[in-house]
């Protein structure tokens, strides 16, 4: 079965276009070709909360709620160095891989 | 000399779209992006102006008969159309855009060595505000890509003034340390939004008002879903406009008017969200480059207005928002535009309001009625140098030139905007 990353933003148009990049980008890379990585916007988020596939949201901003899937922080592909980046797609990766 | 303007002829000639894709390629070429990278890019934000253009085109179709018929049943004077987003179509196919975007880095990046800002402005999507501000006046002033830029990077250096201000507040309430929001019409909202809060913790009585964004939520989330507010704020305006038409044809006409609505509101952002697709990737290295000359400076990175929307009190305060906006556009006289388009960029206020009013619903709701008050004026002020822009893009002429006028609150309306448009209007 594949694996579905969602990465959320407020208005699904520009923040989350910079980390969906960055992460299809590593996907790629990794050789991880089951993986699929969606933008959407942080109100849609309930419709892929029951997905099956679902295994990570990245966020990109701060949620005031809790998930059962694991949530990583995506400021860093706005602001951090690459080595900040780094970091947080090999969070990604392990996720991933575990899952 | 007759020769470049041969060249430059030719590709105002294109239109947007083939403007904006050889744009951006020779843009992503200066930036190292490499050709296929570049190439993708130009063509996917070619293609969202497009999109967006048509979408466009689809409610001018189906809301300005209609705004036209309550004028002449009712005489309710409401008839400009209100586009909002379509005028970041003006803000990437204007064909000063690479002369904006170019000169707004140099002058970041200056002021940034020289300490006049902290503000590190590496979010090239958000100079869209500015770009469009710099089309307006690149109307106003006849054609003039000079005026249009200077204007622009005018308006875009104050933004990173106030986002200095604000900054910090940002950071703290949503647990974001290093980022800063310069973007438009939202930080004008927080500093809008400081005095009035200030104000409104001195009454009794609305000092410690309150509501439960959660409970809020809970009832009347489904109107701050973009799809179904548009459809029910196009057949309220269909039950006006065609409410006595005889039998099916009127409530055919009203439902049908529903629908055009809703797809607006649900894909005028999506056409926006391809106009970024293409160009943030193409802007990524000027962010990582920037920010590794500066690493050791403490400066705010500059991110988009959507990371503010995080906390519940900036939905529930938005759907109280709408339905009083609209009738307050409806009520207040001289105001010629009902907002539907608009009140997409009602969220993005109150994403910027409230960390000042600590997550309060009531006080939220207050500051932004007021706030929204002057971007009624101005959009309405500004309507002719707005269609005008559009025109001088090649855009709806036919419809133009029968009376139609457009409208809109971000950037038409822009408090800021409005001052700069009347500013560089002296030079036309």
């Amino acid at each position: 079965m594949g694996k579905l990353i969602v990465v959320a933003c407020g208005a699904g148009i520009n923040t989350s276009t910079i980390a969906e990049d960055s992460i299809r980008e590593r996907m790629v890379k990794e050789g991880f070709a089951d993986v699929e990585v969606k933008r959407i916007l942080m109100a849609d988020i309930e419709g892929f909360l029951t997905r099956t596939d679902l295994v990570m949201i990245v966020s990109m901003m701060k949620i005031f709620r809790t998930f059962n899937v694991p949530v990583i922080q995506g400021m860093p592909f706005l602001i951090g160095s690459q080595a900040e980046k780094d970091v947080l797609l090999d969070k990604i990766v392990d996720v991933v891989k575990k899952v | 000399m007759g020769f470049l303007s041969t060249i430059v002829n030719w590709l105002l000639g294109l239109g947007s779209s083939l403007l904006v894709m050889i744009v951006l390629i020779i843009l992503g070429l200066i930036f190292r992006v490499g050709f296929a990278k570049a190439l993708r890019g130009g063509i996917t934000t070619g293609v969202g102006l497009a999109g967006l253009f048509l979408v466009v085109n689809l409610i001018i179709n189906a809301l300005q008969p209609a705004v036209a018929e309550m004028a002449t049943r009712f005489g309710i004077s409401k008839t400009f159309v209100d586009v909002n987003w379509a005028d970041a179509g003006i803000a990437w196919g204007w064909p000063g855009v690479a002369a904006l975007i170019v000169t707004l880095l140099i002058v970041n990046v200056l002021m940034v060595v020289l300490k006049l800002t902290k503000t590190l402005w590496t979010d090239v999507w958000s100079y869209w505000h500015g770009s469009a501000l710099a089309g307006f006046v690149w109307a106003l002033t006849g054609g003039s890509i000079f005026w249009g830029v200077t204007a622009g990077v005018l308006y875009l250096v104050l933004g990173s003034l106030m986002s200095d201000l604000t900054a910090k507040k940002y950071q703290e309430f949503n647990d974001m340390p290093g980022i800063g929001v310069p973007c438009g019409t939202t930080v004008q909202a927080s500093l809008f939004a400081m005095p009035v809060v200030w104000l409104l913790d001195r009454i009794p009585g609305i000092k410690d008002w309150d509501a439960s964004p959660e409970g809020i939520k809970k009832r009347f989330g489904i109107v701050g879903e973009p799809g179904v507010l548009g459809f029910i704020l196009g057949v309220i305006i269909g039950i006006f406009a065609y409410g006595t038409t005889s039998g099916d044809l009127g409530l055919t006409k009203i439902l049908g008017l529903g629908m055009n609505v809703a797809v607006m509101m649900m894909v005028l952002p999506r056409m926006v969200s391809i106009i970024a697709e293409g160009i943030v990737p193409i802007t990524m290295s000027i962010v990582q480059y920037m920010r590794e000359r500066f690493k050791d400076r403490e400066l705010y990175v500059a991110v988009d207005c959507a990371v503010l929307l995080g906390h519940p009190a900036v939905m529930a305060s938005s759907v109280i928002l709408f339905p009083l906006l609209v009738l307050l556009a409806a009520v207040l006289p001289g105001v010629q535009m009902l907002p539907i388009a608009s009140l997409a960029v009602v969220p993005f206020w109150a994403g910027a309001v409230v960390p000042y009013t600590k997550g309060n619903v009531v006080k939220t709701v207050i500051v932004l009625l007021l706030y929204a008050i002057p971007f009624m004026y101005f959009s309405t002020l500004t309507v002719d140098a707005h269609t005008a822009t559009f025109q001088m893009m090649g855009q709806y002429g036919d419809q133009i030139s029968q009376g139609l006028k457009l409208a809109s609150w971000d950037m038409g309306g822009d408090i800021l905007g409005f001052f700069i448009q009347k500013l560089f209007g002296l030079f036309g």
